[in-house]
């Protein structure tokens, strides 16, 4: 037995080391890392190296706890502003779309897998979730920045839909299970009713717990190291005791990591730390066992119908519903394409997949390798392609300002202030002598190893190290005046419109110049004011506001959302909607040989 | 269409020297008094109220000043290069040496737009400005804005 423990300590690190090297090689291709934790898993299993591992229950175990700490960091991250302004078209993505995809993919089953209908259905509801971690790491890592709204919605919609996706596959597994002799009436009422009943609890126990947490540790004077544990710890405890009683654990510790990643703790920066490292052994680990667990010799019998329904589902399921979800909000046809692109099916999908094998269902293993597949196909077909997509659909936002070299530190006592440390760059606004604002004066400027104050120093020059203190909400202006500069693309000028206009002028000035037809009354505003009226109360990066045959854009907007630079295209359109099919073998052979994303600077 | 519509051979200053962007909007103005045989005072002010408003510098060395004038008949577009650049107030901070004027008539609307995204784009293109920038002869400057570029045509 002791052999035992050695052995399989050595063959699991050997497993998540070998895995966490692949990541180096990953980064070269851009998205489908998750694609390679699950081959590794599957490498490594019962056809590869011929580890066998055949327990669904340990499988299904492992794998929740795992989503349950990735769910916990998704809330964690996504701050309170986005979700707020993201939650409409999000929530009902996240169950009218994960309905209607259900819905959608269960009939498309149906005529091509011989599954009778509830099957058929259950197949549906396992892959009808968009997988947070697969979406997460698609936005944050694959280096793409599209619109705040797009991209909100996004995450909000991945990490929220996962409970519901969740709850529908297991009441029909429950009720393949228990044979299918009960009314129509009353089994909608009970899924009506164990619905409420999941999402309520679910909900509470999230607000209890995400509340509880941020009290105990602001209360608690726990040892630093010890700290993330704790509320680690304490995320699980909220999972498990929703769970128990009989609400959703995965809709209550995504609500606790909203709760607590906005509480502004003094310790938030350490605990992000942690938790990305936990959020990424957890997805390892989670693909690992899904991938040992499956058994690729199987796939040849269900492969063809396996393939027709991943592709049903990615062109037609869910753009079909992602376009009727968004219909009553505001997003252009680019950004619906992009919304129902992204929409990865992952980990979930296959952990839900197990469900069936742990209630020994009569087509349980034939349902887990097509969810299996359904999977593989779209982590490949749409994980590779979503950076060259995004740019194509003209969503990708040029950047605001060039690279920055700065450490944030946290300061001991003080919650309010920060420390940070920027580098000076060759071009930047302050080296090129523009000056520091009063509340931001340098407390210690270092050049060439030597430590002397702002007076002393003078004017800053390249690679001279910085040191501010400042209130813990500084203003985005100071990254600004130590950035290096932005190269004006060409496009750019397409996508900012290539006049400049003050925002603090008046329309009515807009109006000589262009006669676009405002009204008496909006010629009296400000064109901040203007332009925020038009874009629905909140003007947001890069969006456009159409007056007539010119459109205004928001090149910046300060904390509160007001509009502090404007531009002006004479040009009105649209960019096309080209919707790749496919990569061009060009673009394979530019993102093999592309260099390693730079690590953002910033922290 | 290319912009040989909008801007006569003689509108073409082809080595203008100005100090800054004021003198240069009032060699412009002159120039166009001249095209357009309207008070250079009324020129220079609906070009300036327009930068007013932020300035018509587009990046890469190049602005285009327009505005709409009562009196004219036609779009009309005088186009300077400069010997030495002048700080423009441009979206990238770059000095600009390429400049195109065009005033509109009142009524104008769309076509006066059309003419401004026709102009943005022809002197988008970097080989087209190379160009310009290459010679001191107010024909061949004439001709290089008659070009309609390659790239950006879509």
């Amino acid at each position: 037995m002791d052999q035992g423990i050695y052995v399989i300590t050595l063959v699991g690190t050997a497993l998540v080391l070998f895995a966490a090297f692949s990541s180096l090689i990953a980064f070269r291709f851009g998205a489908p890392l998750l694609l390679i934790f699950l081959g590794i898993g599957l490498a490594a299993g019962t056809d590869g190296l011929g580890l066998d591992f055949d327990n669904a229950a340990v499988a299904y175990f492992i794998g929740s706890l795992a989503l349950a700490v990735i769910l916990f960091d998704s809330g964690f991250g996504t701050s309170v502003a986005a979700f707020r302004q993201a939650a409409a078209p999000a929530l009902v993505l996240a169950t009218i779309g994960v309905l209607m995809t259900a819905g959608l993919v269960g009939v498309a089953a149906y005529y091509v897998t011989g599954f009778g209908w509830l099957e058929s259905l259950l197949l549906g509801a396992t892959v009808a979730s968009t997988d947070a971690a697969a979406v997460f790491f698609l936005l944050r890592v694959g280096n793409i920045s599209v619109r705040e709204r797009v991209r909100s919605t996004l995450e909000v919609e991945s990490g929220s839909n996962d409970p519901i996706a969740i709850f529908l596959t297991l009441s029909l597994v429950g009720l393949i299970a228990s044979g299918e002799a009960m009314q129509a009436d009353t089994l909608a009422a009970d899924v009506a009713i164990g619905f409420l009943q999941q999402m309520g609890i679910g909900l509470m126990a999230g607000l209890v717990g995400g509340w509880s947490i941020v009290r105990l540790v602001v209360k608690l004077k726990l040892e630093q190291g010890l700290l993330p544990i704790f509320v680690l710890a304490l995320s699980l405890l909220v999972f498990a005791l929703a769970g128990a009683m009989g609400g959703s654990g995965f809709l209550a510790v995504y609500v606790a990591g909203l709760i607590a990643g906005n509480a502004k703790l003094r310790s938030t920066a350490m605990l992000k730390r942690f938790q990305d490292g936990v959020t990424w052994l957890a997805q390892i680990i989670m693909f690992l066992v899904l991938g040992l667990f499956a058994t690729p010799s199987q796939f040849a019998d269900i492969i063809l119908p396996a393939l027709f329904i991943g592709l049903f589902l990615i062109f037609v399921a869910r753009p079909l519903a992602v376009t009727l979800c968004l219909a009553p909000f505001r997003f252009s046809p680019a950004e619906s394409a992009f919304v129902s692109w992204v929409g990865l099916r992952g980990a979930v999908s296959i952990l839900l997949a197990i469900t069936p094998l742990i209630d020994e269902l009569p087509n349980g293993r034939a349902l887990f390798n097509i969810v299996f597949i359904i999977v593989l196909v779209s982590l490949i077909v749409q994980g590779w392609t979503v950076g060259p997509l995004a740019r194509r659909l003209g969503l990708t936002l040029p950047p605001r300002m060039g690279p920055l070299n700065k450490v944030e530190l946290e300061l001991p006592g003080s919650a309010r202030h920060e420390l940070l440390a920027y580098r000076v760059v060759a071009g930047s606004p302050v080296e090129r002598g523009q000056r520091i604002p009063r509340w931001a004066k340098p407390s210690l400027v270092v050049r060439d190893g030597r430590s002397m104050t702002y007076q002393y120093a003078g004017r800053l020059s390249a690679g001279d190290h910085v040191y501010i203190f400042v209130p813990d909400r500084y203003p985005r202006l100071l990254d600004r005046l130590f950035a290096s500069p932005v190269e004006m693309d060409p496009e750019d000028a397409d996508f900012f419109g290539a006049f400049s206009v003050d925002p603090e002028r008046p329309a009515s000035d807009i109006e000589a110049a262009y006669a676009p037809g405002l009204s008496e009354d909006e010629q009296k505003k400000t064109i901040a004011e203007l332009m925020r009226e038009r874009l629905g109360g909140r003007a947001e990066y890069g969006d456009r506001a159409t007056l007539g045959e010119i459109e205004l854009i928001v090149r910046d907007v300060d904390e509160d959302g007001r509009v502090i630079a404007a531009g002006l295209s004479v040009e009105p359109q649209a960019p096309e909607v080209r919707v790749p099919l496919l990569l061009s073998p060009r673009d394979l052979m530019r993102r093999i040989f592309r260099r390693k994303p730079r690590p953002d600077a910033g922290s | 269409m290319d912009l040989s519509d909008l801007i006569d051979q003689k509108a073409v200053i082809p080595a203008m020297k100005a100090n800054s962007k004021k003198q240069l909007l009032q060699l412009l103005a002159e120039k166009a008094a001249g095209v357009t045989g309207l008070p250079e005072r009324e020129i220079f002010d609906t070009i300036l109220q327009r930068e007013r408003l932020g300035s018509t510098g587009v990046g890469n060395g190049v602005a285009i000043p327009h505005g709409k004038l009562p009196g004219i008949d036609r779009i009309t577009g005088v186009f300077a290069r400069l010997e030495t650049p002048v700080d423009f107030e441009a979206i990238d901070d770059q000095p600009v040496d390429l400049v195109f004027l065009l005033l509109a008539p009142e009524g104008a609307g769309a076509d006066h737009l059309k003419a401004l995204s026709r102009i943005a784009r022809v002197l988008r293109d970097a080989e087209n400005t190379a160009k310009i920038r290459g010679t001191k002869d107010a024909a061949a400057i004439h001709s290089f804005l008659a070009q309609t570029p390659a790239s950006n045509a879509a």
